[in-house]
């Protein structure tokens, strides 16, 4: 079996974000960048699964970025994928959903993968459609926001979860694509010696030229911090009369009472 | 010159925050405030587990080969979260080095593994007296040649991790007429060893969690392969090989006043005095600059030092510059947080105070502040000498 894992990195989401000059994304020259949270549920869902078949699956991991996603790669492959693929891209952050998907689809293509795993959706730009888009353009089965994977016999079983909080069950054969969602695992920490060991591990450079086909469909207008709210209201006076008027605000300006 | 950590480096240094944050942090005033080490011995094993008791050693060890750097980088994220999970780790890491460098192809095989695999939840150093600190040639434990073994007799206190050790080295006489420090050997002494006692346990100001005991030693035989390095070699070995540790401990000082400066600076922009945010005082961004001027300084000689380290460069006289300047800053730090918190900060219900009690006794263990400028004047004064 083939296995792909699709991971991003992306800023840490406890940093300060401000506009760049372009005004269409964030200045990044002083963030910290780290694995997307979701691939690495995808990471450590590819890896347990390796396990459970006696490590027979050969597991890649692919980034698009400037030469720091070499450390999400590497992270990955210090967590047991086998072999990396860096898709050389200095600002990746200009291209749609659709075109990182189609880049994905043209590496993909020519490798004879059986399952792709990736985050449900970035932390950062959060369009969740990278992993359905690279399904349907490679004709596989798709499943979304997995918090549940059970695979036997060239079948998956996919526990998703819905609005609500309602779970819903799929199957699906293989070849597919799986997108993981929080809950489904808990990513192990990666050990030392495997970091210092997957400096060995191979990882392929490939300029994104040699693998962008497509036009983008979407562009991104405009980056922008949201207009900062009113202050909130302060009530003041006694209890009962703290209590008339908060039960006031809640029925006329919100649907809580209703 | 480049001042940026690499892949790997980084790599580590997440792992370790993230694991500190997850694991460490939620107990770490538990720990302080009670006497059951439960906790602290099963986040010894699982750090052990991911590789943190062997940065420095070789692979066939059962070493992460991640060099200095990754050890002083993986101690401040440990520290900033538990200062006495961050000690034991520190000198265990210490004991497998030190038996890497001085010890038999035997001894390395029979300890090192155990140490880096958790099956040792810690290793201790057992070289302290309580006449014999600061200056650890006047020592009087002895180990007597009897036939085909060494017989230890004498007491050692404030010993690290001594009640959950599964090795300690330990240093002795073994020729009362030589000169001073000339007389000394360095031996490994297994836990459960006949004649090895666990004394007391000192109650102290802070980094409770962490155990120092006595030691004692009474007609504790041992085999004659449990010397490690050559006879009477001990104290080079106690004041040339143990330089590293002091990496670890300013690193770990580093941590404790990092952890201190950023809850303190979080509280600042929170609380209000006089109608405002209390950091919009010059007095209070004041001390904010000049505590983070410190750190950052103690970080860059912390690295300095792990640097010419990785290099094979001599690094005894920066490795002591960095302990001497970190765990100072770490104290300046932790109380100047104190005070950003007024009485708040002496309570028990915010962390800063656990800080500064736990950041105490990094200038005092690993060789006091006064004995780090010894260390550091000698070396510069060498090169002046006529």
């Amino acid at each position: 079996m083939k296995i792909l894992v699709c991971v991003k990195q992306v800023p840490d989401m406890e940093s300060r974000f401000k506009p760049d000059g372009s005004g269409t994304w964030f200045e990044e020259a002083d963030l910290a960048f780290r694995m997307n949270e979701y691939d690495e549920y995808a990471v450590e869902q590819a890896v347990q699964l390796k396990e459970q078949l006696g490590n027979e699956p050969e597991v890649t991991v692919l980034s698009i970025g400037p030469d720091r996603v070499n450390e999400a790669i590497k992270k990955a492959l210090a967590m047991g994928c086998d072999r990396g693929a860096h898709i050389q891209d200095p600002a990746p952050q200009g291209k749609d959903p659709w075109q990182i998907a189609s880049i994905i689809t043209q590496f993909a293509q020519g490798e004879g993968f059986d399952l792709i795993f990736t985050g449900m959706q970035s932390q950062d730009r959060g369009s969740a459609q990278v992993g359905v888009l690279v399904a349907e353009l490679l004709g596989f089965a798709c499943a979304t926001t997995l918090v549940g994977f059970a695979y036997a016999d060239g079948v998956i079983t996919a526990k998703r979860e819905l609005e609500g909080g309602i779970k819903g069950i799929a199957k699906l054969r293989l070849p597919a694509v799986v997108t993981c969602q929080l809950g489904l695992n808990i990513p192990r920490y990666p050990t030392l010696p495997n970091i210092m060991k997957a400096k060995k591990k191979e990882i392929l450079a490939i300029p994104v030229a040699d693998l962008l086909k497509e036009e983008a469909v979407a562009s991104t207008a405009r980056f922008y911090p949201p207009a900062r709210k009113g202050g909130g209201i302060v009530l003041e006076g006694d209890v009962g009369n703290l209590v008339e008027q908060l039960y006031g605000i809640l029925k006329e300006k919100t649907t809580v009472l209703r | 010159m480049l001042l940026e950590l690499t892949e790997e480096q980084k790599l580590i240094q997440d792992t370790a925050k993230d694991f500190a944050k997850a694991e460490l942090e939620p107990v770490a005033a538990q720990l302080d405030q009670g006497s059951d080490r439960g906790p602290l011995l099963a986040n010894l094993k699982k750090l052990a587990e991911l590789g943190f008791m062997g940065l420095n050693v070789r692979e066939e060890y059962g070493g992460a080969e991640a060099g200095a750097i990754s050890f002083s980088v993986a101690m401040t994220e440990i520290a900033r979260a538990c200062a006495s999970t961050a000690v034991t780790v520190s000198v265990n890491n210490m004991a497998a080095e030190v038996i890497q460098a001085v010890g038999s192809e035997e001894q390395k095989r029979a300890y090192i593994p155990k140490i880096c695999s958790g099956e040792f939840s810690a290793a201790s150093f057992a070289l302290t007296e309580t006449c014999a600190g600061s200056d650890p040639a006047g020592m009087l434990t002895q180990a007597v040649d009897d036939g085909d073994s060494w017989v230890l007799n004498g007491s050692k206190i404030f010993i690290t991790s001594a009640s959950y050790a599964g090795v300690f080295v330990v240093w002795a006489v073994t020729d009362k007429a030589a000169p001073k420090g000339k007389g000394i050997s360095c031996f490994l002494v297994e836990a459960g060893t006949p004649g090895l006692v666990i004394g007391k346990e000192e109650h102290k100001m802070g980094q409770h969690a962490s155990a120092t005991n006595e030691v004692i030693f009474a007609d504790c035989r041992i085999p004659k392969s449990a010397m490690m390095g050559k006879l009477n070699d001990g104290f080079r070995i106690a004041v040339s090989e143990l330089a590293g540790g002091r990496i670890g401990i300013g690193s770990l000082g580093l941590g404790v006043g990092l952890a201190a400066m950023d809850y303190a600076t979080r509280y600042a922009t929170e609380r209000t005095q006089f109608g405002q945010k209390i950091s919009s005082f010059q007095a209070i961004q004041w001390m904010v600059a000049d505590a983070y001027t410190e750190l950052e300084a103690a970080r860059l000689l912390l690295m300095n030092a792990a640097f010419r380290k990785d290099q094979g460069k001599s690094f005894a006289k920066e490795a002591s510059m960095a302990k001497l300047y970190a765990t100072e800053a770490a104290n300046r730090a932790c109380y100047q947080a104190i005070q950003m918190l007024g009485g708040y900060g002496y309570t028990q219900d915010f962390p800063v105070e656990r800080y500064a009690r736990d950041a105490r006794i990094t200038s005092i263990y690993e060789g006091t502040s006064e004995i780090q400028r010894v260390v550091i004047s000698r070396e510069i004064l060498k090169n002046f000498a006529q």
